[in-house]
């Protein structure tokens, strides 16, 4: 249990933190692709997502329904908030909609307050395991899981978004409304069926990272937070680059803490995030000569 | 009727002048409730100035209020400084800070200049937190005392009052003056079509960097008042979420028109005093008024009042 | 036109609007008011949920029981949000706007802070329970919690007796993490205790592995962990990863059902500080504590169907406190009741026996607090 062990565990602590911003950034950029909003409630969809398991579960529903069932409450409550507090602002401007979204995940945080109370909830693993072992650090096996589902994620979306005829429609309909509109493209269903999407995928992200932390109302925020500082390191247009930048800020964040210093690390991380900044403008990923909105 | 519209504001400054001994029934707590709105009104209104007139979005505001409420603190508690010097030292960091920062930040795109504002605030708070034998940490620094010039103390509430509303009607009413001014309408050009302004021989970066030193000055300013009102700082009240809840304030009241923003101001911290009694339901109905005052006033509180002259002018930030 | 003057309508509405008292009480007598200020919302709720039953139950008990000089108690309660700011504001309003005899509450330091801040500068007593370090100069604050020193010498007692005498520390970055450093380092030479070193973590973390690896190159025989709530349960979580077996102490906050159910099934062992109120069973009859946990415990049961917890016992005594010293003032005057509150003595509460002066604002002793440990999914008494 030489030097060694310690600077593996702090790449598993790197990838276990990263793990979680890498799928919640994952969300980020889908919902900013299909809508071009960046959307301050994804972190509410995270919370409802994880803390509606919680319940069905406590509720004896085996634990692939209860993944399936959230999802879906998620999905619908997506929509329902694009019809119902999008649509009628639809064409006020982005900062506009930006503010509405802050609005929502006010208010769903303060329903979910309501909803689940104070009490912080927990999630069972997705698989029972001891920690994995390596070179004398451990790392949790959920953090695989979510791995897994990340790459899954991608896939689907991937595939989706090239491949089936409505994900090709949804992306004309982000990338210019009128013309698709002239097409034939119904962007009313687009815009509903991107919000539903957006919060499915919130909500799947906070499902698979629950079994790691504590879920209570207010847990969406961090999450969110550490996200959107992925989504700026990697590039607004690119969800792998999402992913990656993700697992990097854990990394960077556990490196930081383990041979530097753990008072200052937040301080120096968000220095090198406006270092990385100057440097690359648009993301480490991003595509060069391609005009960001 | 015409009168009335065009001298509008002097009414609205005889009812702050006039509000404490009629309305506010020289109550203390009344006085103190309004003295934050005042300081937040200053945060808003500096924020508009740079979103608003120059479309550059900042989500980390809140780190030049931390500096100018530091500033104030550590050296009225600890070096036994005048209040009034010390809030000078504080625009002088602020503004120090917003230059030094300012071209490289100010040059990032839309989303990502957000987010290298909120690093920088991140970075002013978490540098707060850290540096605990100067500041207090996270535990907080006490005993900061009330706002005084040349030996008249501002212990009374009423008295503090005027002042921070005075200073209010300073820092609105040069706004106004930047704004209509041609450094404003230079500002307007540069957020239409910066590449057009390029070719007229604007330095846009030099402007833009001008902007942003004033506005972070204002909202130091507010953090000094705020500073020597609470008595007592702690790094919580300056994070990003304050920094969200002033940019909240801008769309709520109508970005880009300085009143807009004020109004927001006084409505978001109002609004609580209502709510409050609600307790658990607080949160969720403070969502649902925001809510609804966005789907139904688009254009933002004060887009009832005005015409849609400023808004078609300012694209809002973006 | 019209619009100028809605919005300035709303305006004055709003403003008209601040300071109206939130309770519509109609009672017979005038009743006594104490302000009541507590995290409703935010980050430590699940804490102010716990305050405001405790408070209530007392509230209730004393009411039942005839109040205090024949009027009964009345709470005014808002909502801090764990801020600063917005604690100023509802001192404020607690002091100016509804005129409370004292006010009480607060959960958290930097909360407390404010709140004595307003209330020192305006002459009216708090009752604050938090681990707030009170200064000579707060001649108005109160601090009826555990001070920090006893959550932390307590468990250092413990560890002397069994040869425990190299720790490190992990603490969180935050108010919390500040006071259990610097309390620790002090107390520690006297407990023969040498801190091996000491990390700091972010509350809201995912993990803390990384931490926990550097600390355990040092090869620490307990960590202490001055953090409340998810953090904590956190720690234990990720120590019992690593397979770390050693003892981890958290802060007292932790002593209450919502952080049992976290740890439940974590197999460390986690070592919380508490009030005697969690283990009313070991205490003996003659012990003052006993009568007065046994009747909350009852009425909190009653109501909330389980028995009060630490927190609510805390609250409970803030208002019991400021009974007491109404009881001796007989007035409305906060200035006679912050010099009653400061001479009590011998005054038994959930916390413990209560001996205040003017330079001893917080009134317990060390003895009034036991150490819990988790076994089984159940609270048991350490020592």
């Amino acid at each position: 249990m030489g030097d060694f062990s310690h600077l593996v565990q702090f790449l598993f602590s790197g990838l276990t933190s990263g793990s979680v911003y890498a799928l919640m950034a994952v969300s980020l950029v889908i919902v900013y692709k299909v809508s071009l909003l960046i959307c301050f409630a994804q972190g509410e969809f995270f919370v409802v997502g994880a803390l509606t398991m919680v319940t069905l579960v406590s509720k004896g529903l085996p634990m692939p329904v209860a993944f399936a069932l959230s999802v879906l409450v998620a999905m619908v409550l997506g929509a329902l908030v694009e019809r119902v507090l999008i649509r009628p602002i639809q064409h006020t401007g982005v900062g506009n909609l930006i503010v509405m979204t802050i609005a929502i995940s006010l208010a769903l945080r303060g329903s979910a307050l309501l909803i689940w109370g104070k009490e912080s909830h927990i999630l069972a693993p997705f698989s029972a395991g001891k920690p994995i072992a390596v070179l004398g650090a451990t790392l949790q096996p959920q953090v695989l899981w979510i791995m897994g589902i990340t790459i899954l994620v991608l896939l689907v979306i991937w595939l989706f978004f090239e491949k089936t005829t409505l994900g090709v429609a949804m992306r004309a309909c982000a990338e210019n409304q009128l013309g698709a509109s002239l097409m034939g493209i119904s962007t009313q269903k687009a815009a509903i069926l991107s919000w539903a999407w957006g919060a499915g995928i919130g909500a799947l992200a906070g499902m698979t990272v629950a079994p790691l932390l504590f879920m209570q109302y207010g847990s969406g925020v961090m999450p969110m937070v550490k996200g959107f500082v992925a989504m700026s390191i990697g590039g607004l247009a690119s969800i792998a680059g999402a992913v990656i930048a993700g697992f990097l800020l854990g990394i960077v964040e556990a490196y930081t803490i383990g041979l530097i210093s753990s008072q200052f690390s937040d301080t120096i991380v968000f220095a090198i995030l406006i270092i990385v900044l100057f440097i690359r403008p648009s993301g480490l990923f991003a595509t060069t000569g391609r005009r960001e909105v | 009727m015409k009168l009335l519209a065009k001298y509008w504001w002097i009414i609205l400054l005889l009812f702050i002048a006039l509000y404490p001994p009629t309305l506010g029934g020289m109550s203390p707590y009344r006085a103190g409730v309004l003295i934050f709105v005042g300081i937040y009104v200053i945060l808003a209104v500096s924020l508009d100035l740079l979103m608003g007139y120059t479309g550059q979005i900042s989500v980390g505001h809140a780190a030049f209020f931390a500096i100018g409420a530091y500033v104030s603190g550590i050296l009225t508690v600890k070096c036994g400084v005048s209040p009034l010097l010390a809030m000078l030292a504080g625009m002088g960091l602020s503004a120090a800070v917003a230059w030094a920062m300012g071209r490289p930040v100010l040059a990032l795109k839309e989303y990502y200049l957000a987010m290298a504002t909120l690093a920088l605030n991140e970075i002013i708070v978490t540098l707060i937190i850290g540096l605990q034998w100067l500041t207090g940490g996270a535990s907080g620094l006490r005993d900061v005392p009330s706002f005084s010039i040349i030996g008249f103390s501002f212990d009374n509430q009423i008295h503090y009052y005027y002042l921070v509303w005075a200073i209010v009607a300073l820092v609105v009413a040069s706004s106004i003056v930047v704004a209509r001014s041609s450094f404003g309408r230079t500002l307007i050009a540069i957020h239409s079509d910066e590449t057009a302004a390029k070719t007229f021989g604007i330095d846009c970066a030099a402007y833009k960097v001008r902007v942003y030193v004033l506005s972070a000055i204002f909202a130091s300013i507010a953090g000094s008042l705020f500073a020597h009102h609470m008595g007592f700082l702690a790094p919580d009240d300056f994070s990003v979420f304050t920094s969200i809840n002033i940019l909240v304030m801008l769309y709520l009241g109508g970005i880009g028109t300085i009143y807009g923003p004020a109004l927001g101001a006084v409505f978001l911290k109002l609004l609580p005093e209502v709510t409050l009694q609600f307790q658990d339901y607080e949160m969720l109905m403070n969502g649902v008024i925001l809510i609804i005052i966005l789907v139904f006033v688009p254009k933002g509180l004060f887009g009832i009042v005005t015409g849609i002259k400023n808004r078609f002018v300012t694209r809002g930030a973006g | 036109m019209k619009k100028i003057f809605l919005v300035i309508a709303l305006v004055v509405a709003l403003s008209l609007l601040i300071g109206t008292s939130s309770t519509l009480l109609a009672q017979a007598k005038q009743p006594y008011k104490i302000g009541f200020i507590v995290p409703l919302t935010g980050y430590l709720s699940w804490l102010g949920e716990y305050m405001k039953r405790g408070a209530e139950v007392q509230v209730e008990m004393i009411n039942k029981a005839g109040g205090v000089n024949g009027r009964p108690l009345e709470l005014v309660t808002y909502d801090d949000q764990s801020s600063p700011e917005t604690a100023t504001r509802h001192a404020q309003r607690l002091i100016s706007g509804d005129k409370v005899v004292a006010i009480m509450g607060t959960g958290t330091a930097v909360v407390s802070g404010a709140v004595s801040s307003v209330a020192n500068k305006s002459k009216v007593p708090a009752v604050i329970q938090s681990g707030y370090a009170l200064s000579e100069k707060e001649t108005f604050t109160f601090n009826n919690a555990h001070p920090t020193d006893f959550a932390i010498s307590r468990p250092m007692m413990y560890f002397q007796k069994r040869g425990i005498n190299q720790i490190a520390l992990l603490m969180p970055i935050g108010p919390l993490g500040e006071l259990g450093s610097g309390i620790a380092r002090k107390h520690a030479p006297s407990f023969k205790i040498t801190i091996l070193g000491e990390e700091k973590f972010d509350v809201k973390a995912p993990d803390v592995t990384t931490q926990l690896a550097k600390l355990r190159t040092l090869n620490p025989q307990a960590i202490m962990a001055f953090t409340t709530g998810e953090p904590a349960a956190l720690l234990a979580r990720n120590m019992a990863q690593m397979g770390m077996n050693i003892p981890l102490v958290v802060s007292h906050g932790n002593a209450t059902p919502g952080f049992l159910k976290l740890v439940a099934q974590t197999p460390t062992m986690v070592i919380v500080p508490s009030g005697k109120i969690m283990a009313v069973e070991t205490l003996a009859d003659k012990d003052p504590v006993k009568k007065v946990v046994v009747e909350f415990n009852k009425a909190y049961q009653a109501k909330y169907g389980e028995p009060g917890n630490y927190y609510s016992g805390q609250q409970a005594d803030a208002v019991s406190l400021i009974a007491e010293g109404l009881k001796v003032t007989k007035s409305d005057d906060p200035v006679k009741l912050r010099d009653a509150i400061e001479n009590t003595k011998g005054f038994a509460g959930n916390n413990g026996v209560y001996n205040m002066s003017p330079t001893d604002h917080q009134g317990t002793r060390m003895e009034d607090m036991i150490l819990l440990t988790v076994k089984d999914g159940k609270w048991a008494v350490l020592e």
